[in-house]
């Protein structure tokens, strides 16, 4: 037998045959192609994101996916996006899930979830500190004990003195005596870098003459009043003396600086005899 | 054979004899090696040179060569809204990647910055680890300068790159662990501070081409800037600001740049004109094919405008006209041939190679420094002390309008036109926060290609490669 024969013979069943081929090849092909390798760089969905300055709403989005050609975002609050790296404003305060769906072209997805907890940024809170027995009266400390001048010390240096006599308000102010040092000294917990406005009063008696007191801020605490002198960071002087009895108004801006604790220093030149009173601290604006 | 018996016990001893190391791995008499070469202090000193040395860079256009320094205003300066090439935006030329934010792994200006960088670092390295031969008196002035050096290093690093592999002392060839581990930034911080620290404590304020203690700790309020430890920022700008220091500005902005050694200078690095080993060729590149170059780094339309608006008197000796082509704007720090209009002399008779000095830290810097500490992360701040540094920068380019407010916006662009050109930009946008921002707007407006992950640059293809999988590649590269 021939080939030729075989195929005069036998062609029903051979027809038969190179249709069912046919048929049989044209399902899909689920072997790789010749020379493909396997897709090792899946796409892997990852992303950063940061408040816009200005404006506590508003967030940018940075895509940190690897290996994705298509994006799509989710912000959670209905809001959706395709860019690679979009800006959102969110509605209002809340906490909100942001997706990122990533692809590649052989639709191999990735998913990223984030929750973003927007909320409006408090104002800098700002301390003004209180200046305990700041009128120099006596029974204002805790548990109404206290002579008036007794949150006015420090080591090394005699405390201020009192009197009830020549006083702006209440029954006491503090004394400077004639031909004795002594200084008063309170330590305040500030707010870094914030300017502050001290408010005394101070009268001195008219004789005899070259008399002065000072105020002064000192940029940290001291332990000894020997310290004072090398850490003030501003000072001002009051020698006032047209009238005994009338007080004079003395004011000293101040900056602490990077540092939030500072102390009030007050002393005179002890030539004469002088009041001071209602000392005050505020914020400036 | 009694022969025998006497001669071969002879031979064995002279051999056993012959064998110790002198013979068989002599010291080279006609060369110096490394081994064995730090004796002295004086050797020890050549090996602290050799660190600035480093920093210097090479001068030529060997694409082996590294070139440090000369070579960062292409990953600093160009890589933001400042400057700019002048060829083609779609061009794929390495220098070109930086300006349409296309840089790829192979770009072969990073690699020559990283591996500067490693160099600068392995050069400090070897002054630490032959600390021992310094007398007692040098010791802990070397030790500072080549902690600086190595804390200088990482901080370009680390800013430039993200994680980086963290080498602290010689390291040998086989160490691949070492070269190729790319470690946290926070540890690389941690690296970075306590080195600065050494520094601060061991250094005094007598050199401006060397580190000294103010140029420590400017480095250091910088780092603690980036780090937001405000008040420990703010602190370590009010020490230098100490008036018995020495620092203050210049009166003419001119002066801080064509009067070398200047009051304002806390750090610079030293070049010398005309030797090719000892200049700088960035200068040259800067201007009209003067370099080897048809011009880089040249001024954007954004950054004029700028200058418009917050440039005052310094305008002036920031940018100039191109003459050759009167619609480029140049940068007019550091001329390197003279500038007869603005009465600046030629530095060196080749420009190519140029003698000016590259200032890393001078006191505008830590003024406004001074007022980023202040501020704290807020977006503006009232504060007096703030305002008197703002103010002393800004009287001095002319601009004596009056300031109640300074927000972050006022500072980064006061920034900008103070230090333009100074390769800071890029790196105060990262600090303040603006830098997808403001760079995504402007690479949108000039039709470039940015996308956050272009922050981080990549880590060199050259490393990754030879590091056998090791090293990983930052995102979207």
């Amino acid at each position: 037998m021939t080939y030729k024969n075989i195929i005069v013979n036998h062609w029903k069943k051979l027809l038969l045959l190179f249709l069912g081929g046919i048929f049989c090849s044209c399902e899909d092909n689920i072997l790789p192609e010749e020379g493909s390798i396997e897709d090792l760089t899946l796409p892997e969905a990852n992303f950063d994101y940061g408040e816009n300055n200005n404006d506590y709403l508003t967030y940018s989005f940075s895509n940190l996916s690897s290996s994705a050609t298509d994006f799509f975002w989710d912000f959670g609050d209905g809001n959706t996006s395709t860019e690679n790296e979009p800006k959102h404003t969110f509605p209002q305060e809340g906490d909100f899930e942001v997706s990122l769906t990533v692809a590649d072209k052989l639709g191999v997805e990735s998913v990223e979830t984030k929750t973003i907890s927007v909320v409006q940024p408090e104002g800098p809170i700002i301390i003004v500190p209180e200046i305990i027995e700041s009128g120099f009266e006596a029974g204002t400390l805790d548990g109404g004990t206290g002579d008036g001048n007794d949150a006015w010390t420090i080591a090394g240096a005699n405390n201020i003195g009192l009197s009830t006599s020549v006083v702006r308000t209440g029954n006491q102010a503090a004394r400077i005596y004639m031909g004795v040092e002594s200084v008063a000294y309170q330590e305040l917990t500030v707010t870094p870098n914030v300017d502050y406005r001290i408010t005394l009063y101070y009268t001195l008696a008219s004789s005899p003459a070259g008399g002065y007191i000072r105020l002064a801020v000192l940029g940290n605490k001291i332990e000894d009043a020997s310290e004072a002198e090398g850490v003030i960071i501003a000072s001002v002087y009051g020698d006032d003396q047209t009238s005994t009895t009338d007080y004079t108004k003395l004011t000293l801006l101040f900056n602490p600086g990077a540092s939030d604790t500072v102390a009030i220093w007050l002393d005179s030149n002890n030539i004469a005899e002088g009041r001071v009173d209602d000392i005050t601290i505020e914020h400036v604006e | 054979m009694k022969f025998l018996k006497i001669v071969l016990p002879i031979v064995f001893i002279f051999i056993a004899i012959s064998c110790n190391k002198d013979f068989l791995e002599p010291q080279p008499i006609s060369a110096i090696s490394e081994e064995g070469y730090f004796k002295t202090d004086e050797e020890l000193e050549s090996g602290i040179l050799n660190m600035y040395d480093g920093i210097q860079g090479i001068n030529d256009r060997n694409t082996s060569s590294n070139h440090s320094i000369q070579y960062e205003f292409y990953l600093t300066e160009i890589r933001t809204d400042n400057t700019r090439g002048k060829g083609s935006v779609d061009s794929d030329a390495d220098q070109a990647q930086f300006v349409n934010y296309n840089i790829r792994a192979t770009n072969g200006i990073v690699a020559d910055y990283y591996r500067s960088m490693y160099n600068i670092i392995y050069r400090a390295n070897v002054v630490l680890d032959n600390l021992d031969v310094a007398s007692e008196a040098n010791s802990a002035k070397f030790e500072g300068e080549a902690k600086f050096v190595r804390a200088y290093a990482y901080f370009n690093l680390v800013r430039l790159f993200g994680d980086v592999p963290l080498v602290e002392k010689v390291i040998a060839p086989l160490e691949t662990e070492v070269s190729y581990t790319r470690v946290e930034s926070s540890t690389i911080y941690k690296l970075i501070e306590d080195d600065l620290l050494t520094a601060v404590a061991n250094l005094d304020d007598n050199t401006k081409n060397r580190a000294s203690k103010a140029a420590a700790q400017a480095l250091m309020a910088k780092v603690y800037l980036t780090l937001g430890e405000y008040s420990q920022a703010q602190t370590l700008c009010e020490s230098i600001m100490n008036p018995a220091r020495g620092f203050s500005l210049e009166s003419n902005f001119k002066d801080v740049f064509y009067s070398e050694g200047n009051d304002e200078v806390i750090f610079a690095i030293g070049y010398e004109p005309d030797l090719i080993k000892d200049s700088q060729g960035f200068s040259s590149e800067w201007l009209n094919a003067v370099g080897y170059t048809a011009g880089v780094n040249y001024v954007t339309a954004e950054m004029r405008e700028a200058f418009d608006q917050f440039g005052g008197e310094r305008t002036l000796y920031s940018i100039r006209q191109d003459v050759i082509q009167p619609s480029e704007y140049q940068v007019a720090k550091y001329i390197p041939n003279g500038d007869e209009n603005l009465g600046i002399s030629p530095i060196a008779s080749d420009p190519r190679l140029a003698g000016n000095d590259w200032i890393v830290i001078r006191y505008a810097d830590v003024l406004l420094m001074h007022v980023e500490a202040i501020l704290a992360g807020a977006e503006a701040t009232t504060s007096s002390n703030a305002i008197e540094s703002f103010k002393e920068v800004r009287n001095r380019a002319g601009i004596t309008t009056e300031v109640t407010t300074i927000t972050k916006e006022d500072l980064l662009n006061e920034r900008r036109v103070e230090l333009a050109f100074e390769n800071q930009r890029f790196f105060d946008l990262l600090r303040f926060g603006e830098a997808q921002n403001v760079l995504s707007a402007y690479s949108t407006e000039n039709k470039y290609n940015f996308t956050s992950s272009d922050l981080l640059l990549p880590i060199p293809s050259s490393e990754i490669n030879l590091s056998k999988g090791l090293l990983q590649q930052n995102p979207g590269y």
